[in-house]
């Protein structure tokens, strides 16, 4: 009976991420500040598979700290939860939420450096973390100045508000993609990641460009994601963070809950410059979970022979 | 002949009547483009008059660096601080400075910055944002925050950290002057905000500012 149950979470934490040699690894949370158990059981989980996948830093999508910002908050909501992360020398880069004070850009953990956006580049990627609360026209410039002077390898943008979202409760931000969205396509724009909506979601490829929103890394709004015509795949009932392998052309991701359990996974191929990205494959948490291993790994495997493809029915 | 001509008429009659819809037509692109540069041009002339041409929105913005200067020079009194993994030396940075700027500005008022003219500038800005052809999607950037809590704001009033900061609506943004790096506009409830970003300040308002 132990031993089913610890194989069975065993299995539940398997690692569909490829770790290439040099790869660029990292995690996704966003909306975790709670300083609650959930933020503590997602923290766990993401120690537990970094155990298999040592991604080396984190992207933070904002509502880094709900509540108060005593130093207190700092740690209970931050330092305590992510310390074996931080022990282990793992980088948070975040982005500021509407539940997050400008004074965080001074918290060196964050690695903002002062400001309130700023870029960064990791292997190949150039990531670019903005602010949605106050997108200034200077702030717009800026991004246009950065994005065109990033060279030719993956752009990630990254930020609280998203763009596109199914989720009930706030919905997408459409008045900010009216402005981010055309300065996105014309610098080739590879990725998008927000938080704010308190769900997992992966956008159907916008304009060639992928969205994903992990706001559910400690807050939840359970049963939140409704019916949409860009909604490709959803996770509305725990928490999750995201897993993610950029190698060459190939960004690999996969999303896991609380429990461990792999909720959305796939493979989006950056085509050349003009061209959008394509996903590979991906695989719907409830087939999933229900698979086993093997069978699992075949019908990734079929689904990445497929280049078409694009994935993914919603879970919901 | 006479039909071949008849009809080389006619063809060139159909010609005619072709050529002069065309350029009709043309005339009335290339009209059309003119009314809408035209309008295009007015809409950035507003924009600009707005923001750089007003008097009032002038004053303002000279009232804003007066308060930026103030605000650095009480700054540069502190020690320096840069980033740091200790979250007492951010928090109470944060209250030294917010304590310094209130003791220089003990008799600051509302309306000291946005002045009576200034106020007016703004409404109309706010006007044309929240009635014109952006308003559905500007309000619902407001409203995509959590509700905030009934707040008295005031002069010198620390926003309190436990409350979400609204999205200010980036088509608004594009409108208003620009401020110094120091300070943002925020938006509680229909209170237009200026608030200082470092010290986590109020430094004025306008209430009931959004119609």
């Amino acid at each position: 009976m132990v031993f089913a149950a610890l194989a069975s979470s065993l299995a539940a934490q398997q690692i569909s991420l490829p770790l290439k040699p040099n790869s660029v690894r990292f995690a996704a949370i966003g909306d975790m500040g709670t300083g609650d158990n959930a933020q503590y059981g997602v923290a766990q989980r993401m120690t537990e598979f970094r155990q298999k996948f040592p991604f080396d830093f984190v992207i933070m999508l904002g509502d880094n700290m709900y509540g108060g910002k005593q130093p207190r908050d700092f740690e209970k909501k931050f330092e305590a939860p992510y310390k074996p992360l931080l022990d282990a020398k793992v980088q948070f880069y975040a982005a500021l939420g509407n539940h997050d004070t400008p004074g965080e850009r001074l918290y060196k953990l964050f690695n903002m450096n002062g400001q309130s956006y700023y870029t960064y580049k990791k292997g190949n990627v150039r990531f670019f973390a903005l602010d949605s609360n106050y997108m200034s026209p200077e702030q717009l410039a800026w991004l246009e100045k950065e994005l065109k002077n990033s060279g030719s390898g993956w752009k990630i943008c990254y930020f609280h508000h998203p763009l596109y979202s199914s989720g009930a409760f706030h919905g997408s931000s459409v008045e900010l993609r009216g402005l981010l969205e055309p300065i996105f396509t014309k610098y080739g724009v590879n990725v998008v990641f927000s938080g704010h909506e308190h769900v997992y979601e992966r956008i159907k490829p916008q304009k060639g460009i992928y969205y994903f929103t992990e706001g559910a890394s400690g807050e939840l709004r359970y049963g939140n994601l409704r019916p949409t015509e860009f909604k490709a795949a959803g996770f509305d009932t725990d928490r999750t963070f995201m897993l993610v392998e950029i190698s060459g052309d190939e960004l690999y991701f996969q999303t896991v809950s609380r429990t461990g359990q792999t909720v959305d996974s796939g493979v989006i191929r950056r085509a050349p410059e003009t061209q959008p990205a394509k996903v590979v494959a991906a695989q719907p948490a409830k087939a999933r979970a229900t698979q086993p291993a093997s069978r699992r790994m075949r019908a990734r495997t079929t689904a990445q022979r497929n280049v078409q493809t694009v994935a993914g029915p919603t879970l919901r | 002949m006479r039909l071949d001509a008849q009809g080389q008429r006619e063809d060139s009659g159909c010609a005619m009547k072709h050529l002069s819809r065309v350029s009709r037509l043309a005339a009335c692109a290339c009209l059309i483009a003119l009314l809408l540069c035209l309008s295009t041009a007015r809409s950035d002339a507003q924009t600009k008059r707005a923001t750089e041409d007003s008097p009032a929105l002038n004053d303002f913005l000279s009232r804003v660096n007066a308060y930026v200067k103030l605000r650095n020079d009480l700054e540069g009194s502190l020690p320096a601080l840069k980033p740091t993994d200790q979250p007492e030396q951010l928090v109470e940075r944060q209250q030294a400075l917010a304590k310094k700027i209130a003791e220089a500005r003990e008799k600051a008022e509302r309306g000291d910055i946005f002045t009576r003219e200034a106020r007016k500038e703004f409404r109309r800005i706010l006007r044309q944002q929240f009635q014109g052809p952006e308003a559905r999607h500007a309000r619902k950037t407001i409203r995509q925050g959590e509700p905030l809590p009934q707040m008295h704001l005031r002069v010198n009033q620390v926003y309190p950290e436990k409350v979400p900061l609204t999205t200010v609506p980036p088509t608004l943004l594009l409108k208003l002057p620009p401020l110094p790096k120091e300070v943002a506009f925020r938006i509680v409830g229909r209170d237009l905000v200026l608030h200082d970003v470092k010290a986590n300040l109020i430094v004025d308002f306008i209430h009931e500012a959004l119609p």
